[in-house]
């Protein structure tokens, strides 16, 4: 069991993390009863332990960013339903770190953004994340605003890279 | 102040309605919710739009609503104020056409409750007041007021299966089948069930999750208590792509779970879940990484409740997305 003393914690981390998303600071209330593991579906078939996850964050210990564990979670929120305490938003503890880990580049094989094209350019392009939406896509002008909401996200860039965006580029530069 | 729970109060709509909650919905404009993945399960949409319709009740659809993009949230792709003004946008919409929206879909329900409460963060609500200025100037064209966050919307959400829930005694009265006391696992989904982004307000509105349970009984069905009826489905926001075989093992745990116990098939209230639950290269997956064939069919509660009122095939069970062996029960269901 990880045992937590004055001695071994260390703030910076938590604090950046706090300064990121103010939610985090409830991390603190933690008291390691572990319901959020025994109930969680990623340590079922992973190594994920929330329990272990937040004991490293109040220990300042980064390496939690390399760690594949954080990608094992399945945001299912059960954690945050079981939680004695009533303000540790974990799924979103999770979502923070995981956009830290890929800030600073690690884990390639979780950060491997072509897995994400195909979606990310239905929904740049049609509003939606399906091929053929039952109804019909969304009109072309209103798709303007979503560009627009998105405008420096990580959605973008993957759009980027994808066939229909180098399509309409090299459209654009034929005279 | 932000209004952050738009949550519909099923409780003072039974206390005020007690009769007959129906006649609360009878005056209103209702809107569904257009999932993304009712492109797979069209039955999902038309389930519940064909018996509004016959309940003679005011629906339709908001033709300028995009995805809810929780998806995008979840995968570390757009940022909270992001997802908040996407979500703020669709509020507009839906608030400019409806007193009441239902979700059939557990990721859209759960994503627009979770856009708003974001909202509560000053930091987030001036984020997200920074994008909608930069689109006013943009693409704001005549209507600025577009792109403002709604603090005290009209409109109401609820989710199809409290919604069923509430009008059980209408529902009952326009069904031509019964289950037959056929075995129904069940299956809530996780952003139904965990439903918890405020404790202290969200829950009593829900109240005890049993509301499909109590339901499936009332169409003459046997519930059955299977030991993974509370676990993930498996999609897991982007699991299935970057875990897959572990997500998938999820996905094969609580399939066979129900099997073992006899289950004749499986209901959700989510198209989500049941994209998961029924995709046959999923299942074909796992029976190459796992050894068993499972083949318990997986049907939405939308669907199964056009089964019941004597609906078409086509107009009833997914086309696109068939799980094994649905036909039998369609057939079984519909047999005089």
């Amino acid at each position: 069991m990880d045992v937590n003393s004055n001695s071994n914690w260390n703030w910076d981390f938590y604090e950046e993390l706090v300064d990121d998303v103010e939610d985090n600071k409830n991390i603190i209330q933690c008291i390691s009863c572990g319901k959020c593991v025994g109930d969680c579906p990623a340590a079922k078939i992973s190594n994920f332990n929330i329990r272990k996850i937040i004991g490293k964050v109040l220990r300042g210990d980064k390496s939690v960013l390399k760690d594949s564990d954080i990608w094992y979670c399945f945001l299912c929120e059960r954690c945050k339903r079981v939680c004695p305490k009533d303000n540790i938003n974990i799924p979103l503890l999770i979502i923070n770190l995981r956009n830290e880990s890929f800030k600073k580049g690690f884990g390639p094989r979780y950060n491997d953004l072509r897995k994400y094209v195909e979606m990310s350019e239905r929904f740049l392009t049609s509003g939606v994340v399906v091929e053929e939406p039952l109804g019909g896509p969304l009109f072309q002008e209103r798709v303007e605003e979503l560009n627009e909401i998105c405008n420096f996200a990580r959605i973008k860039y993957v759009f980027k890279a994808s066939d229909t965006n180098k399509n309409r580029n090299k459209r654009k530069k034929k005279p | 102040m932000i209004e952050s729970n738009l949550s519909l109060d099923i409780e003072e709509i039974e206390k005020t309605y007690h009769e007959n909650p129906l006649e609360f919905f009878k005056d209103k404009r209702l809107c569904l919710f257009k999932a993304c993945l009712e492109a797979y399960f069209p039955g999902v949409r038309w389930g519940i739009q064909d018996l509004l319709e016959e309940l003679d009740l005011e629906v339709g659809t908001c033709a300028s609503q995009s995805c809810c993009s929780g998806t995008f949230f979840q995968r570390n792709l757009i940022t909270r104020a992001q997802f908040a003004a996407i979500n703020e946008r669709n509020l507009y919409e839906l608030n400019q056409q409806a007193d009441v929206v239902l979700f059939s879909c557990n990721g859209c329900y759960n994503s627009l409750l979770r856009g708003r409460e974001f909202l509560k963060t000053q930091e987030v609500s001036q984020k997200t007041n920074e994008i909608f200025d930069r689109l006013k100037k943009k693409v704001g064209g005549n209507n600025p007021e577009k792109y403002e966050i709604l603090e005290t919307p009209n409109v109401r959400f609820i989710h199809d299966l409290d919604f069923l829930y509430l009008i059980r005694d209408d529902l009952l009265n326009s069904l031509k089948f019964d289950l037959k006391n056929l075995k129904v696992a069940i299956h809530y989904g996780c952003h139904y069930l965990n439903l918890s982004r405020d404790k202290r307000n969200v829950e009593p509105y829900l109240r005890d999750k049993t509301k499909l349970d109590d339901l499936i009984r009332l169409f003459g069905g046997n519930p059955v208590e299977y030991q993974e009826k509370e676990s993930c489905c498996g999609w897991g926001a982007s699991q299935l792509l970057i875990n897959p075989r572990e997500a998938l093992k999820i996905t094969f745990n609580k399939l066979k779970s129900a099997e073992t116990v006899g289950a004749d098939f499986m209901v959700t209230p989510c198209p989500t879940c049941l994209y998961t639950l029924s995709k046959p290269d999923f299942r074909k997956k796992m029976s190459k990484w796992y050894g068993d064939k499972l083949d318990i069919p997986t049907i939405h509660l939308n669907e199964l409740i056009s089964i019941l009122r004597g609906c078409e095939e086509e107009r009833c069970i997914s086309l696109k997305q068939k799980t094994p062996r649905i036909e039998e029960i369609f057939d079984i269901i519909t047999q005089d």
